[in-house]
Protein backbone atom coordinates (compact mmCIF):
# COMPACT_ATOMS: atom_id res chain seq x y z
CA UNK A 1 0.00 0.00 0.00
CA UNK A 2 2.95 2.43 0.81
CA UNK A 3 4.76 1.13 -2.20
CA UNK A 4 5.21 4.53 -2.97
CA UNK A 5 7.76 5.39 -0.16
CA UNK A 6 10.32 3.75 -2.10
CA UNK A 7 10.18 5.53 -4.93
CA UNK A 8 13.01 7.89 -5.70
CA UNK A 9 10.28 10.49 -7.58
CA UNK A 10 8.22 10.45 -4.69
CA UNK A 11 10.55 11.91 -2.41
CA UNK A 12 12.07 14.41 -4.95
CA UNK A 13 8.50 16.18 -5.49
CA UNK A 14 7.56 15.88 -1.88
CA UNK A 15 10.82 17.55 -0.89
CA UNK A 16 10.82 20.39 -3.91
CA UNK A 17 7.31 21.06 -2.91
CA UNK A 18 8.47 21.60 0.82
CA UNK A 19 11.48 23.36 -0.08
CA UNK A 20 9.62 26.00 -2.62
CA UNK A 21 6.55 26.65 0.32
CA UNK A 22 9.35 27.22 2.74
CA UNK A 23 11.19 29.94 0.03
CA UNK A 24 7.64 30.88 -0.45
CA UNK A 25 7.23 32.13 2.98
CA UNK A 26 10.71 33.38 3.11
CA UNK A 27 10.46 35.95 0.11
CA UNK A 28 7.89 37.94 1.27
CA UNK A 29 6.90 41.64 -0.04
CA UNK A 30 9.00 43.24 2.80
CA UNK A 31 11.87 42.66 1.66
CA UNK A 32 14.63 44.72 1.27
CA UNK A 33 17.02 42.80 -0.50
CA UNK A 34 16.64 40.87 -3.77
CA UNK A 35 18.83 37.94 -4.30
CA UNK A 36 21.74 37.50 -7.07
CA UNK A 37 19.80 35.48 -9.29
CA UNK A 38 17.04 37.72 -9.44
CA UNK A 39 19.01 40.90 -9.60
CA UNK A 40 20.64 39.48 -12.75
CA UNK A 41 17.01 38.36 -14.50
CA UNK A 42 15.96 41.91 -14.26
CA UNK A 43 18.91 43.46 -15.47
CA UNK A 44 19.09 41.44 -18.16
CA UNK A 45 15.55 42.13 -18.91
CA UNK A 46 15.61 45.81 -18.37
CA UNK A 47 17.44 46.68 -21.52
CA UNK A 48 15.33 44.93 -23.13
CA UNK A 49 12.20 46.29 -21.96
CA UNK A 50 13.54 49.67 -22.60
CA UNK A 51 13.77 49.20 -25.85
CA UNK A 52 10.18 48.29 -26.47
CA UNK A 53 9.42 51.13 -24.60
CA UNK A 54 11.48 53.58 -26.97
CA UNK A 55 10.16 51.46 -29.95
CA UNK A 56 6.41 52.04 -28.61
CA UNK A 57 7.17 55.73 -28.40
CA UNK A 58 9.11 55.78 -31.64
CA UNK A 59 6.23 54.20 -33.30
CA UNK A 60 3.66 56.39 -32.05
CA UNK A 61 5.38 59.78 -32.88
CA UNK A 62 5.42 58.19 -36.42
CA UNK A 63 2.01 57.59 -36.59
CA UNK A 64 0.52 60.08 -34.84
CA UNK A 65 3.08 62.90 -36.97
CA UNK A 66 1.69 60.89 -40.09
CA UNK A 67 -1.83 61.29 -39.58
CA UNK A 68 -1.88 64.52 -37.86
CA UNK A 69 0.47 66.35 -40.03
CA UNK A 70 -1.16 70.08 -40.81
CA UNK A 71 -3.15 69.59 -37.52
CA UNK A 72 0.67 69.29 -35.65
CA UNK A 73 1.60 72.02 -37.46
CA UNK A 74 -1.20 74.71 -36.68
CA UNK A 75 -0.67 73.16 -32.98
CA UNK A 76 2.74 74.23 -33.21
CA UNK A 77 1.97 77.72 -34.11
CA UNK A 78 -1.04 77.90 -31.36
CA UNK A 79 1.60 76.60 -28.44
CA UNK A 80 3.71 78.92 -29.13
CA UNK A 81 1.20 82.13 -29.19
CA UNK A 82 0.30 80.42 -26.01
CA UNK A 83 3.98 79.73 -24.80
CA UNK A 84 5.00 83.25 -25.09
CA UNK A 85 1.57 84.29 -22.88
CA UNK A 86 2.65 81.67 -20.16
CA UNK A 87 6.22 83.18 -20.03
CA UNK A 88 4.78 86.73 -19.18
CA UNK A 89 2.30 84.67 -16.81
CA UNK A 90 5.31 83.03 -15.23
CA UNK A 91 7.55 86.12 -14.57
CA UNK A 92 4.22 87.57 -12.98
CA UNK A 93 3.82 83.90 -10.87
CA UNK A 94 7.57 84.14 -9.83
CA UNK A 95 6.66 87.65 -8.37
CA UNK A 96 3.89 86.34 -6.95
CA UNK A 97 5.92 83.03 -5.45
CA UNK A 98 8.75 85.37 -4.17
CA UNK A 99 5.62 86.85 -2.01
CA UNK A 100 4.35 84.09 -0.68
CA UNK A 101 8.30 82.81 0.39
CA UNK A 102 8.53 85.94 2.46
CA UNK A 103 5.06 85.13 3.69
CA UNK A 104 5.84 81.66 4.44
CA UNK A 105 9.30 82.89 6.51
CA UNK A 106 7.19 85.40 8.12
CA UNK A 107 5.04 82.35 9.47
CA UNK A 108 8.45 80.72 10.19
CA UNK A 109 7.79 78.13 7.38
CA UNK A 110 11.27 77.74 6.09
CA UNK A 111 10.71 76.01 2.91
CA UNK A 112 8.19 75.98 0.40
CA UNK A 113 6.06 73.23 -0.23
CA UNK A 114 7.30 72.03 -3.26
CA UNK A 115 11.22 71.25 -1.75
CA UNK A 116 9.39 68.87 0.59
CA UNK A 117 10.79 66.59 -1.90
CA UNK A 118 13.81 65.19 -2.86
CA UNK A 119 12.45 63.60 -6.51
CA UNK A 120 13.87 60.64 -8.96
CA UNK A 121 11.70 61.09 -12.26
CA UNK A 122 11.72 57.26 -14.11
CA UNK A 123 9.95 56.05 -17.22
CA UNK A 124 8.04 53.15 -16.48
CA UNK A 125 9.33 50.14 -18.98
CA UNK A 126 7.47 46.89 -18.51
CA UNK A 127 4.46 45.77 -16.04
CA UNK A 128 3.38 42.59 -13.91
CA UNK A 129 3.81 39.82 -16.26
CA UNK A 130 0.70 38.23 -14.91
CA UNK A 131 -2.89 39.28 -13.91
CA UNK A 132 -2.21 38.46 -9.81
CA UNK A 133 -0.03 41.30 -8.53
CA UNK A 134 -0.23 44.96 -9.68
CA UNK A 135 3.30 46.23 -10.38
CA UNK A 136 5.24 48.15 -12.43
CA UNK A 137 8.82 48.33 -13.46
CA UNK A 138 10.74 51.34 -13.93
CA UNK A 139 14.03 52.33 -15.33
CA UNK A 140 15.41 53.42 -12.55
CA UNK A 141 17.50 51.53 -10.05
CA UNK A 142 20.18 51.45 -7.18
CA UNK A 143 22.41 53.16 -9.32
CA UNK A 144 20.58 56.31 -9.36
CA UNK A 145 19.95 55.89 -5.64
CA UNK A 146 16.73 53.94 -5.55
CA UNK A 147 15.87 51.65 -2.70
CA UNK A 148 13.15 49.42 -1.62
CA UNK A 149 10.61 51.53 0.24
CA UNK A 150 10.61 54.69 -1.25
CA UNK A 151 7.16 56.52 -1.88
CA UNK A 152 6.06 56.71 -5.87
CA UNK A 153 3.95 59.38 -6.91
CA UNK A 154 3.22 61.20 -10.09
CA UNK A 155 1.43 64.75 -10.64
CA UNK A 156 -2.19 62.95 -10.32
CA UNK A 157 -1.39 61.38 -6.81
CA UNK A 158 0.11 58.07 -5.05
CA UNK A 159 0.95 55.37 -7.19
CA UNK A 160 2.84 52.67 -4.91
CA UNK A 161 5.96 52.45 -3.27
CA UNK A 162 9.33 50.41 -4.42
CA UNK A 163 9.46 46.99 -3.30
CA UNK A 164 13.13 45.61 -4.62
CA UNK A 165 15.77 46.97 -6.87
CA UNK A 166 18.51 45.77 -9.07
CA UNK A 167 21.08 47.72 -10.70
CA UNK A 168 19.23 49.81 -13.74
CA UNK A 169 15.40 49.11 -12.65
CA UNK A 170 13.17 48.96 -9.64
CA UNK A 171 10.01 47.36 -8.85
CA UNK A 172 6.84 49.26 -7.79
CA UNK A 173 3.59 47.83 -5.84
CA UNK A 174 0.82 49.93 -7.24
CA UNK A 175 -1.87 51.12 -4.14
CA UNK A 176 -3.84 49.36 -6.22
CA UNK A 177 -2.27 45.66 -5.46
CA UNK A 178 -4.53 43.42 -3.20
CA UNK A 179 -1.55 43.66 -0.33
CA UNK A 180 -1.36 46.95 -0.54
CA UNK A 181 -2.73 49.25 2.32
CA UNK A 182 -2.38 52.88 2.57
CA UNK A 183 -3.14 55.62 6.04
CA UNK A 184 -5.12 57.46 4.82
CA UNK A 185 -7.32 61.15 6.04
CA UNK A 186 -10.39 62.75 4.33
CA UNK A 187 -8.50 66.22 3.11
CA UNK A 188 -11.55 68.61 3.78
CA UNK A 189 -12.65 67.91 7.36
CA UNK A 190 -8.97 65.98 8.48
CA UNK A 191 -11.19 64.43 10.89
CA UNK A 192 -12.06 61.10 9.47
CA UNK A 193 -8.61 58.52 9.29
CA UNK A 194 -8.66 55.26 7.96
CA UNK A 195 -6.68 52.61 5.66
CA UNK A 196 -7.36 52.65 1.98
CA UNK A 197 -6.18 49.47 0.65
CA UNK A 198 -5.87 47.65 -2.83
CA UNK A 199 -8.37 45.17 -4.31
CA UNK A 200 -6.65 44.21 -7.14
CA UNK A 201 -8.52 46.22 -9.69
CA UNK A 202 -6.82 49.22 -11.39
CA UNK A 203 -10.17 51.05 -11.25
CA UNK A 204 -11.02 50.82 -7.56
CA UNK A 205 -9.33 51.26 -3.77
CA UNK A 206 -11.65 50.69 -0.78
CA UNK A 207 -10.96 52.62 2.57
CA UNK A 208 -11.66 50.82 5.61
CA UNK A 209 -11.97 51.47 9.19
CA UNK A 210 -13.99 54.46 9.36
CA UNK A 211 -15.39 55.59 12.47
CA UNK A 212 -19.08 55.08 12.29
CA UNK A 213 -19.98 58.79 13.48
CA UNK A 214 -17.95 60.08 10.34
CA UNK A 215 -19.42 62.70 8.16
CA UNK A 216 -17.88 60.98 4.88
CA UNK A 217 -19.38 62.84 1.61
CA UNK A 218 -19.48 61.41 -1.52
CA UNK A 219 -16.35 63.03 -4.09
CA UNK A 220 -14.63 63.67 -0.72
CA UNK A 221 -10.99 63.80 -1.66
CA UNK A 222 -8.55 61.40 0.13
CA UNK A 223 -5.00 61.89 0.81
CA UNK A 224 -2.17 59.92 2.89
CA UNK A 225 -2.29 60.41 6.49
CA UNK A 226 0.98 60.58 7.09
CA UNK A 227 1.01 57.87 9.99
CA UNK A 228 3.55 55.68 8.47
CA UNK A 229 6.64 56.12 7.79
CA UNK A 230 6.20 55.19 4.54
CA UNK A 231 4.17 57.66 3.06
CA UNK A 232 4.66 61.57 3.30
CA UNK A 233 1.24 63.07 4.20
CA UNK A 234 -0.91 64.95 1.89
CA UNK A 235 -0.28 62.91 -1.21
CA UNK A 236 -3.64 62.54 -2.82
CA UNK A 237 -4.93 58.63 -3.23
CA UNK A 238 -8.74 59.66 -4.94
CA UNK A 239 -12.15 60.41 -4.21
CA UNK A 240 -14.59 58.92 -2.18
CA UNK A 241 -17.61 57.26 -5.10
CA UNK A 242 -19.74 54.93 -2.25
CA UNK A 243 -19.61 54.53 1.83
CA UNK A 244 -21.42 51.48 3.27
CA UNK A 245 -21.94 50.67 6.96
CA UNK A 246 -19.75 47.63 7.61
CA UNK A 247 -22.32 44.58 9.24
CA UNK A 248 -20.95 44.97 12.49
CA UNK A 249 -22.06 48.54 12.78
CA UNK A 250 -19.26 50.57 14.61
CA UNK A 251 -17.29 51.26 11.17
CA UNK A 252 -18.00 52.12 7.86
CA UNK A 253 -16.20 51.72 4.35
CA UNK A 254 -16.25 53.66 1.46
CA UNK A 255 -15.22 52.51 -2.58
CA UNK A 256 -12.24 54.96 -3.60
CA UNK A 257 -11.91 56.14 -7.02
CA UNK A 258 -8.19 56.51 -7.50
CA UNK A 259 -6.59 59.54 -8.66
CA UNK A 260 -4.13 58.16 -10.73
CA UNK A 261 -4.85 56.60 -14.35
CA UNK A 262 -2.94 53.29 -14.07
CA UNK A 263 -3.98 52.22 -17.36
CA UNK A 264 -2.15 55.40 -18.38
CA UNK A 265 1.08 55.47 -16.43
CA UNK A 266 3.98 56.27 -18.20
CA UNK A 267 6.02 58.55 -16.15
CA UNK A 268 6.88 58.07 -12.01
CA UNK A 269 8.12 60.21 -9.29
CA UNK A 270 10.15 58.27 -6.51
CA UNK A 271 10.71 60.11 -3.38
CA UNK A 272 13.83 59.66 -2.63
CA UNK A 273 14.07 61.57 0.53
CA UNK A 274 11.12 63.53 1.91
CA UNK A 275 11.10 66.24 5.11
CA UNK A 276 7.70 66.74 7.06
CA UNK A 277 6.44 70.48 7.41
CA UNK A 278 5.96 70.93 10.52
CA UNK A 279 3.25 73.36 12.18
CA UNK A 280 5.86 75.29 13.71
CA UNK A 281 7.70 75.16 11.15
CA UNK A 282 10.59 72.55 12.02
CA UNK A 283 11.28 70.20 9.83
CA UNK A 284 12.05 66.24 10.49
CA UNK A 285 13.67 63.59 8.17
CA UNK B 1 19.29 23.38 -29.59
CA UNK B 2 16.51 22.05 -28.25
CA UNK B 3 16.75 22.52 -24.50
CA UNK B 4 18.29 25.90 -25.69
CA UNK B 5 14.88 26.98 -27.15
CA UNK B 6 12.64 25.60 -24.13
CA UNK B 7 14.72 27.36 -21.92
CA UNK B 8 14.54 30.47 -24.38
CA UNK B 9 10.88 30.45 -24.84
CA UNK B 10 9.69 30.97 -21.03
CA UNK B 11 12.55 33.78 -20.91
CA UNK B 12 10.57 35.67 -24.40
CA UNK B 13 7.07 34.89 -22.95
CA UNK B 14 7.65 36.43 -19.98
CA UNK B 15 9.34 39.57 -21.62
CA UNK B 16 6.14 39.69 -23.81
CA UNK B 17 3.75 39.55 -21.22
CA UNK B 18 5.56 42.15 -19.61
CA UNK B 19 5.66 44.63 -22.30
CA UNK B 20 3.41 43.77 -25.70
CA UNK B 21 0.14 42.46 -23.77
CA UNK B 22 0.40 45.03 -21.62
CA UNK B 23 -0.55 47.08 -24.42
CA UNK B 24 -3.08 44.77 -25.76
CA UNK B 25 -4.70 44.05 -23.18
CA UNK B 26 -8.07 42.15 -22.79
CA UNK B 27 -10.11 44.10 -20.61
CA UNK B 28 -7.06 44.67 -18.01
CA UNK B 29 -5.96 41.26 -18.04
CA UNK B 30 -3.07 39.40 -19.94
CA UNK B 31 -2.33 35.93 -21.03
CA UNK B 32 0.16 33.61 -19.57
CA UNK B 33 2.06 32.54 -22.50
CA UNK B 34 4.57 30.89 -19.75
CA UNK B 35 1.68 28.83 -18.85
CA UNK B 36 0.32 27.82 -22.56
CA UNK B 37 3.95 26.78 -22.59
CA UNK B 38 4.04 24.80 -19.71
CA UNK B 39 1.05 23.17 -21.06
CA UNK B 40 1.87 21.82 -24.46
CA UNK B 41 5.25 20.66 -23.28
CA UNK B 42 3.48 18.37 -20.67
CA UNK B 43 0.61 17.47 -23.22
CA UNK B 44 3.73 16.21 -25.39
CA UNK B 45 5.90 14.76 -23.11
CA UNK B 46 4.50 13.19 -20.15
CA UNK B 47 3.86 13.85 -16.97
CA UNK B 48 7.53 13.53 -15.25
CA UNK B 49 9.26 15.84 -17.88
CA UNK B 50 6.13 18.25 -17.40
CA UNK B 51 6.31 18.90 -13.98
CA UNK B 52 9.91 19.76 -14.14
CA UNK B 53 9.42 21.93 -17.21
CA UNK B 54 6.51 23.59 -14.89
CA UNK B 55 8.30 23.59 -12.06
CA UNK B 56 11.43 25.70 -13.75
CA UNK B 57 9.32 27.78 -15.73
CA UNK B 58 6.92 28.89 -12.42
CA UNK B 59 10.33 29.59 -10.90
CA UNK B 60 11.96 31.81 -13.80
CA UNK B 61 8.40 33.51 -13.25
CA UNK B 62 8.79 33.69 -9.74
CA UNK B 63 12.15 35.25 -9.83
CA UNK B 64 11.31 37.81 -12.15
CA UNK B 65 8.62 38.99 -10.02
CA UNK B 66 10.36 38.31 -6.98
CA UNK B 67 7.71 37.88 -4.12
CA UNK B 68 6.51 34.70 -2.61
CA UNK B 69 8.79 32.74 -4.54
CA UNK B 70 8.19 29.37 -5.48
CA UNK B 71 3.95 30.01 -5.67
CA UNK B 72 3.70 29.85 -9.25
CA UNK B 73 6.46 27.39 -9.54
CA UNK B 74 4.30 25.05 -7.44
CA UNK B 75 0.89 26.05 -8.84
CA UNK B 76 2.20 25.16 -12.33
CA UNK B 77 4.41 21.64 -11.32
CA UNK B 78 1.38 20.48 -10.70
CA UNK B 79 -0.77 22.11 -13.21
CA UNK B 80 1.88 20.04 -15.76
CA UNK B 81 1.74 17.14 -13.78
CA UNK B 82 -2.19 16.80 -14.40
CA UNK B 83 -1.95 17.72 -17.84
CA UNK B 84 0.96 15.28 -18.52
CA UNK B 85 -1.36 12.46 -17.04
CA UNK B 86 -3.34 12.80 -20.45
CA UNK B 87 -0.04 12.73 -22.54
CA UNK B 88 -0.96 8.64 -23.47
CA UNK B 89 -4.66 9.22 -23.75
CA UNK B 90 -5.30 11.82 -26.09
CA UNK B 91 -4.87 12.30 -29.61
CA UNK B 92 -2.56 15.08 -29.56
CA UNK B 93 -2.61 15.93 -33.51
CA UNK B 94 -5.91 17.81 -33.03
CA UNK B 95 -5.58 21.11 -31.86
CA UNK B 96 -9.03 21.25 -30.00
CA UNK B 97 -7.01 18.44 -27.39
CA UNK B 98 -4.46 21.22 -26.88
CA UNK B 99 -6.89 24.18 -26.45
CA UNK B 100 -9.08 21.98 -23.87
CA UNK B 101 -5.78 21.36 -22.45
CA UNK B 102 -5.31 24.99 -21.81
CA UNK B 103 -8.18 25.90 -20.69
CA UNK B 104 -8.04 22.98 -18.04
CA UNK B 105 -4.93 24.14 -17.16
CA UNK B 106 -5.57 27.51 -16.95
CA UNK B 107 -8.39 26.99 -14.74
CA UNK B 108 -6.46 24.42 -12.68
CA UNK B 109 -3.22 27.18 -12.69
CA UNK B 110 -5.74 29.99 -11.71
CA UNK B 111 -7.38 28.12 -9.14
CA UNK B 112 -3.89 26.25 -6.87
CA UNK B 113 -2.44 30.45 -7.70
CA UNK B 114 -6.02 31.41 -5.54
CA UNK B 115 -5.44 28.63 -2.69
CA UNK B 116 -2.49 29.33 -2.21
CA UNK B 117 -2.22 33.16 -1.72
CA UNK B 118 -4.89 32.66 0.72
CA UNK B 119 -2.57 31.08 2.90
CA UNK B 120 0.25 32.74 2.10
CA UNK B 121 -0.40 36.24 1.38
CA UNK B 122 -0.52 38.38 5.24
CA UNK B 123 -3.05 40.58 3.40
CA UNK B 124 -5.32 39.14 0.43
CA UNK B 125 -8.08 41.68 -0.65
CA UNK B 126 -10.27 39.59 -2.44
CA UNK B 127 -13.96 40.32 -4.63
CA UNK B 128 -15.36 39.18 -7.79
CA UNK B 129 -12.62 40.68 -10.05
CA UNK B 130 -10.19 38.24 -9.27
CA UNK B 131 -12.68 35.71 -11.15
CA UNK B 132 -13.56 38.31 -13.71
CA UNK B 133 -9.56 38.57 -14.75
CA UNK B 134 -9.50 34.57 -14.50
CA UNK B 135 -12.23 34.14 -16.82
CA UNK B 136 -10.36 37.43 -19.42
CA UNK B 137 -7.00 35.26 -19.36
CA UNK B 138 -8.73 32.27 -19.73
CA UNK B 139 -10.04 33.51 -22.79
CA UNK B 140 -6.64 35.39 -23.98
CA UNK B 141 -4.87 31.97 -23.40
CA UNK B 142 -7.42 30.31 -25.58
CA UNK B 143 -6.72 32.78 -28.66
CA UNK B 144 -3.42 32.80 -28.51
CA UNK B 145 -3.14 28.75 -27.79
CA UNK B 146 -4.23 28.16 -31.39
CA UNK B 147 -1.20 29.74 -33.44
CA UNK B 148 0.78 28.59 -30.78
CA UNK B 149 0.00 25.00 -30.82
CA UNK B 150 -0.17 24.39 -34.35
CA UNK B 151 3.42 26.07 -34.27
CA UNK B 152 4.60 24.06 -31.02
CA UNK B 153 3.18 20.60 -32.16
CA UNK B 154 4.72 21.38 -36.17
CA UNK B 155 8.26 21.85 -34.44
CA UNK B 156 7.67 18.82 -31.86
CA UNK B 157 7.22 16.59 -34.42
CA UNK B 158 9.01 17.24 -37.24
CA UNK B 159 11.21 21.14 -36.64
CA UNK B 160 13.57 22.57 -33.99
CA UNK B 161 11.62 21.39 -30.77
CA UNK B 162 11.73 17.42 -32.16
CA UNK B 163 13.31 14.96 -30.11
CA UNK B 164 16.44 13.49 -30.96
CA UNK B 165 16.14 10.14 -32.35
CA UNK B 166 12.73 10.48 -33.13
CA UNK B 167 13.05 11.24 -36.92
Amino acid sequence: MFNFLQKKSFWTILITALLLLVIMKLSSSNRQEITVLEKLLRDSYSPLQTGVDKLKIGINQISVGMAHKKEIEEQMVALETKNNLLSLENQQLRENKAEVERLRSLLAYKQAQQDQYDLEAARVIARSPNNWYKIITIDKGAENGIAGGMPVINPDGLVGRVVSVSTNSAQILLITDREMAVGAILQETRETRGIVEGMGDSGTLRMINIPYYSQVRVGENVVSSGLSETYPPGIHIGSIQVVTKESNGLVLSATVSPAVDFNQLEEVLVIKKYRQVEANGNKGA
Amino acid sequence: MRYLILALLPFLALFLQSTIFRTFNINGAIPDMVLVLVVFYALLNGDRKGTMYGVMCGLLEDLYIGRFIGINSISKGITAYVIGRLQGNVFKENIIVGIIGVIGGTLLNSGLLFILSLTSFEVFNLDHSIFIDMVYQGIYNTLIAIPMYVWYYRSSSRGLLREVGER
